[in-house]
C-alpha cells in the first residue's frame, strides 16, 4: 500500500514538472513569435494555455508547501495587474530619465544630464517654489474650510444633510470642466461685478489666489465628509463626561474632540498636501500658466505648478525624456514631503 | 476534493483573464480609439486607415471615402482626432501598440524630426509637381502631403473700411497702418465699434496667436517662400534688432488699438466674437475663421490684408500649409495609399471635397474648383498672384511659443514692457529657449 502511494506521489511529481516545462516552453515560444514580429493568430492563445499549464503544474506538484503555493496563484491576478499598470512603467519611467527617449526610441544614455539640465532652468525651479506656495496655502484653506464645514454640519443647525450634499456637490464636477468655468466667471462676471476691474486672472499674485479658491471651494466639500465621520466617532461617554465637569463648548473642541480625532487630521492633511502638490486640471484649465511675471529682467509663467510644467515639457516641448526626469523627482519630493507629514502627525494620535 | 477543483478552476480562470489581454492584439487593430476621436474605425485588413488631425473637415473626408469605395473597392477608413488631442502623444501610443494608420498627419519641422524615420518617399507622386506646398525634406525628396492653404494676417470687416474711407489694399507698410487706426480709432461712434481692432494676447491660451503667427511676420515678411534668413537666425539664437525694433513698434500700435479685456483675458472665442458682431474693424486670425462665421451671422464683406510691420511696402500674407500626410512606410498598403492621395489630390471629386466641402484652398495648381467662403475667397488672390510668404514659424524649437516667448507678448500687452525692453527681453527668451 505503501509502496503505490509513494509511486503514485513519484507519477505526480513528474507530470507536474513535465506540465510546467512543457508550458514554458510555450510560453517562450509565443514571445518568440511575437518579438520576431510574427503575425501568427494563434501566439495569445499558445501564451495563454502555456501560462495555464505552468500554473496547473505549479498546484499539482506533492509538497509542504501546498498552502502557500495556492496563496499566491490567488493573489497573483492582482499582482499582475498592479505590476503591468504600475510598477513596470515606474521602473521603465527611471530607466528613461537617463536616456534621450523621444517617446518612440532612445538612441543613447546620457547619464546624469538630464537632472543637471532641469535643475539648471529656471522654469522648473520657479514652479517648484510656487507649487510649494500654493500647496502651503491650500492645505490651511482647504483644511480650515473643511473642518468649519464639519462643525456647521454636525451641529443641530436645520437642514444640515441638505447642507452636506451642497458642500459636497462641486467634488463631483470635472476639474477641466470646473476650470473653464470658473474662467468664465473670473473673466466676465466678476469684472462686470466690479464694473471696469481687470480680469483677476491678468495678476500674477490674484491668478494664484483665484486658483486657490476654486481649489477650496471644489476640494473643501470631500474633505468635510471625513471630517463629519471623524467628529461622529467621538464616543459619546466622554462627551458627556466633559459636559459634566463643566467644559465649554470651546474647550470641548479643543481639548476632547480635536485630539481624540487627531487621526482624521493625519489622513485629511495627507490628502490635502499630496493632491495640492499633483494639481493639475484646474491650472491647467483656468491659466494654463498665465500671466507672466517678470523676474530678473525674464519672462516667467507665474502660475505653472510641477504638474504642467512637466506636462508642457513632455508635449510642448517635446522632451519626453526631460518631462520624464521632472516626473522622477517630483515623485521623490512627493513622497518625501507625505512621508515626512503622515510620520509627524501620527506621533501626536491619540491610542484609544 | 471538490473543494480544492474549484479553486484550480478559479485560479485558472483569473489567470486566463488576465493573460488573454496580452494576447488578442492581432484581432483588434485599430479599435483603439479613444474617447474623444470622432470616428469608429473597425477595419478589415485591406483597408488603409487615415489618422486626420482636422477634425472639422472629419464628415466631408467619411464622405469623400465612402465615394472613393464605391469607384475603386478599396476601403479607407478616416480617424479624426483633434479638439485638444495630443495627436503626436496618441500617435507614439499607437507605435508603442503596434497600431500604426496607414497614413498619418505631422505638422511641421519638428514633427518630422520625430517621425522621419517612419515617412516614405512620396517624390514620385503625380501631384508632387503640381504644388509647392508639399512637404520636402532635408534632402529635398517629398514626404508630405498637402490637403490645404490657409493664411493669415489681418482680417478686416470691409464695410467699415469703405465707411471710414480706407483703402485696405493700401494697407501694406507701417504708416499706412497708423494712419489707418488713427482715423477709425477717431470716427469709433460714428462707425459704432468698440476698438480698432480685435487681438487676444494672455498667454496662457493665446501665446499662437501672438507669438506664432503674429511673429510669423518678422520671421518671413518680404522674403521668398524659401528665403530662410530670419529663422536660421533665430535656430542660433539670434535677432536682427533693427527688424525687430520695427516689429515691436507695430505691435504696440497693434495693442494700442486693440480692446483691452480681450487684449489681456480674451480667448478665441471672446477675440472672434468681438470682430464678427462688427464691434471692431480688424482681428488677427486667418481664413480659417470662415467656417465660424456663420455662427455670428456674418453678413458684412470681409477680406484679408497684411501684417505689413516695415517701413517699406510688403503686400503679401503668410500662407502656408498648416500639416500633411505622411505615408507610414512600414504599413501595408503602401500602393493604396498612393493611389488614394493622387486621386484626392488631382480627381475632381477630390478637389471638390477639399474646396468646396472643407471650404479650404487647394495647394495644387491644377485645381479649377474656385473656393465660395469670403476669406477662402480673399486668400486664394495672394496664393494665385503669388503673393505669399511662407510660414517659418513652423520651423521654430519647439514649444518656444508657448513656454518663453507668449509670456513676453503678453507682458507687452499689459504695458509692463515698453519697446526696447520688449525688444531686449524677446531676444534674450529667445537666446535662453535655443540654448538650452
Amino acid at each position: 500500500m505503501k509502496g503505490v502511494k509513494k509511486l503514485n506521489i513519484n507519477v505526480k511529481r513528474t507530470l507536474s514538472i513535465l506540465e510546467i516545462t512543457v508550458g514554458f516552453i510555450l510560453i517562450c515560444f509565443a514571445l518568440y513569435l511575437d518579438v520576431s514580429g510574427s503575425e501568427h493568430s494563434m501566439r495569445g492563445t499558445i501564451l495563454t494555455a502555456g501560462a495555464l499549464l505552468v500554473i496547473l503544474g505549479v498546484y499539482c506538484i506533492p509538497t509542504r508547501k501546498h498552502r502557500a503555493i495556492v496563496n499566491v496563484l490567488f493573489l497573483f491576478p492582482l499582482v499582475f495587474a498592479f505590476a503591468v499598470t504600475v510598477l513596470v512603467p515606474f521602473a521603465l519611467g527611471i530607466f528613461y530619465s537617463f536616456t534621450n527617449w523621444t517617446g518612440i526610441r532612445f538612441t543613447e544614455f546620457v547619464g546624469l544630464d538630464n537632472y543637471i539640465r532641469m535643475f539648471r532652468s529656471r522654469d522648473y525651479v520657479y514652479s517648484f517654489v510656487i507649487t510649494f506656495i500654493f500647496t502651503v496655502f491650500n492645505m490651511f484653506l482647504v483644511n480650515l474650510a473643511a473642518f468649519s464645514l464639519a462643525l456647521l454640519c454636525t451641529s443641530n443647525v436645520r437642514g444640515k444633510n441638505f447642507y452636506r450634499a451642497a458642500f459636497f456637490l462641486p467634488n463631483l464636477i470635472g476639474g477641466i470642466v470646473l476650470g473653464y468655468v470658473w474662467q468664465f466667471i473670473f473673466n466676465k462676471v466678476f469684472t462686470s461685478i466690479f464694473a471696469g476691474s481687470a480680469s483677476m486672472l491678468t495678476d500674477p499674485n490674484l491668478a494664484l489666489l483665484a486658483i486657490l479658491m476654486v481649489s477650496t471651494w471644489q476640494y473643501a466639500g470631500y474633505i468635510m465628509m471625513i471630517y463629519v465621520t471623524g467628529l461622529q466617532s467621538v464616543p459619546k461617554d466622554i462627551l458627556e463626561a466633559s459636559g459634566v465637569d463643566g467644559a465649554n463648548r470651546w474647550i470641548t473642541l479643543f481639548k476632547i474632540k480635536m485630539p481624540m480625532m487627531a487621526n482624521t487630521f493625519t489622513v485629511c492633511i495627507f490628502l490635502t498636501l499630496v493632491n495640492s502638490f499633483k494639481q493639475f486640471d484646474l491650472n491647467l484649465a483656468i491659466t494654463n500658466g498665465a500671466p507672466s511675471r517678470i523676474l530678473g529682467l525674464k519672462p516667467v509663467s507665474s502660475t505653472e505648478f510641477m504638474a504642467l510644467n512637466i506636462y508642457k515639457t513632455a508635449i510642448a516641448k517635446n522632451e519626453y525624456a526631460l518631462g520624464q526626469t521632472k516626473a522622477v523627482v517630483f515623485f521623490v519630493i512627493l513622497a518625501i514631503v507625505s512621508l515626512t507629514q503622515v510620520y509627524i502627525s501620527k506621533k501626536k494620535e491619540v491610542e484609544m | 476534493m471538490k473543494k480544492r477543483f474549484l479553486a484550480v478552476a478559479l485560479a485558472c480562470t483569473m489567470m486566463a483573464a488576465t493573460m488573454t489581454g496580452c494576447g488578442s492584439k492581432a484581432d483588434s487593430t485599430g479599435s483603439s480609439t479613444e474617447g474623444n476621436t470622432a470616428s469608429e474605425s473597425e477595419a478589415s485588413g485591406d483597408a488603409i486607415r487615415i489618422v486626420n488631425g482636422k477634425i472639422e473637415i472629419d464628415k466631408q473626408l467619411k464622405a469623400f471615402a465612402e465615394s472613393y469605395e464605391e469607384k475603386t473597392g478599396q476601403e479607407v477608413v478616416i480617424e479624426s482626432l483633434g479638439g485638444g488631442v495630443d495627436i503626436n502623444g496618441t500617435l507614439k501610443g499607437y507605435l508603442a501598440a503596434d497600431n500604426m494608420p496607414d497614413m498619418f498627419v505631422f505638422g511641421g519641422a519638428g514633427d518630422y524630426k520625430t517621425w522621419a524615420d517612419y515617412m516614405t518617399d512620396l517624390s514620385e507622386e503625380e501631384w508632387a509637381s503640381q504644388t509647392e506646398f508639399a512637404f520636402k525634406a532635408e534632402d529635398g525628396k517629398t514626404v508630405g502631403f498637402p490637403y490645404a492653404v490657409e493664411g493669415y494676417g489681418i482680417t478686416y470687416n470691409a464695410a467699415i473700411l469703405e465707411q471710414a474711407g480706407i483703402d485696405p489694399a493700401g494697407l501694406t507698410n507701417y504708416d499706412a497702418y497708423k494712419a489707418a487706426f488713427e482715423k477709425i480709432d477717431g470716427m469709433k461712434e460714428e462707425l459704432g465699434i468698440d476698438a480698432v481692432c480685435s487681438v487676444a494676447a494672455e498667454s496662457g491660451q493665446m501665446y499662437w496667436s501672438t507669438a506664432n503667427h503674429i511673429f510669423g511676420y518678422y520671421l518671413s515678411a518680404g522674403l521668398e517662400r524659401d528665403d530662410t534668413t530670419y529663422i536660421d537666425m533665430l535656430k542660433e539664437g539670434k535677432v536682427d534688432e533693427k527688424r525687430l525694433g520695427e516689429f515691436a513698434d507695430f505691435t504696440k500700435l497693434l495693442f494700442d488699438y486693440a480692446d483691452p479685456t480681450v487684449l489681456i483675458s480674451g480667448t478665441y472665442d471672446d477675440q472672434l466674437a468681438l470682430w464678427a458682431q462688427g464691434k471692431t474693424a480688424f482681428v488677427t486670425q486667418g481664413n480659417w475663421i470662415d467656417p465660424s462665421l456663420p455662427t455670428y451671422n456674418v453678413e458684412f464683406a470681409c477680406g484679408i490684408a497684411p501684417l505689413a510691420f516695415l517701413q517699406e511696402d510688403t503686400a503679401g500674407v503668410l500662407a502656408d500649409c498648416p500639416s500633411w500626410w505622411a505615408v507610414y512606410n512600414e504599413g501595408k498598403n503602401i500602393d493604396a495609399c498612393k493611389a488614394f492621395l493622387n486621386d484626392l489630390a488631382t480627381s475632381e471629386e477630390g478637389q471638390n471635397c477639399l474646396v468646396k466641402e472643407c471650404g479650404m484652398i487647394s495647394p495644387y495648381t491644377t485645381c479649377t474648383v474656385e473656393p465660395e467662403t469670403p476669406l477662402a475667397v480673399a486668400l486664394k488672390s495672394y496664393v494665385d498672384a503669388g503673393n505669399t510668404y511662407a510660414w517659418q514659424w513652423t520651423k521654430m524649437p519647439e514649444g518656444i511659443a508657448q513656454n518663453a516667448t507668449g509670456s513676453v507678448f503678453e507682458l507687452y500687452a499689459r504695458g509692463e514692457l515698453d519697446r526696447d525692453e520688449f525688444v531686449a527681453m524677446l531676444s534674450a527668451a529667445i537666446a535662453d529657449y535655443t540654448a538650452q
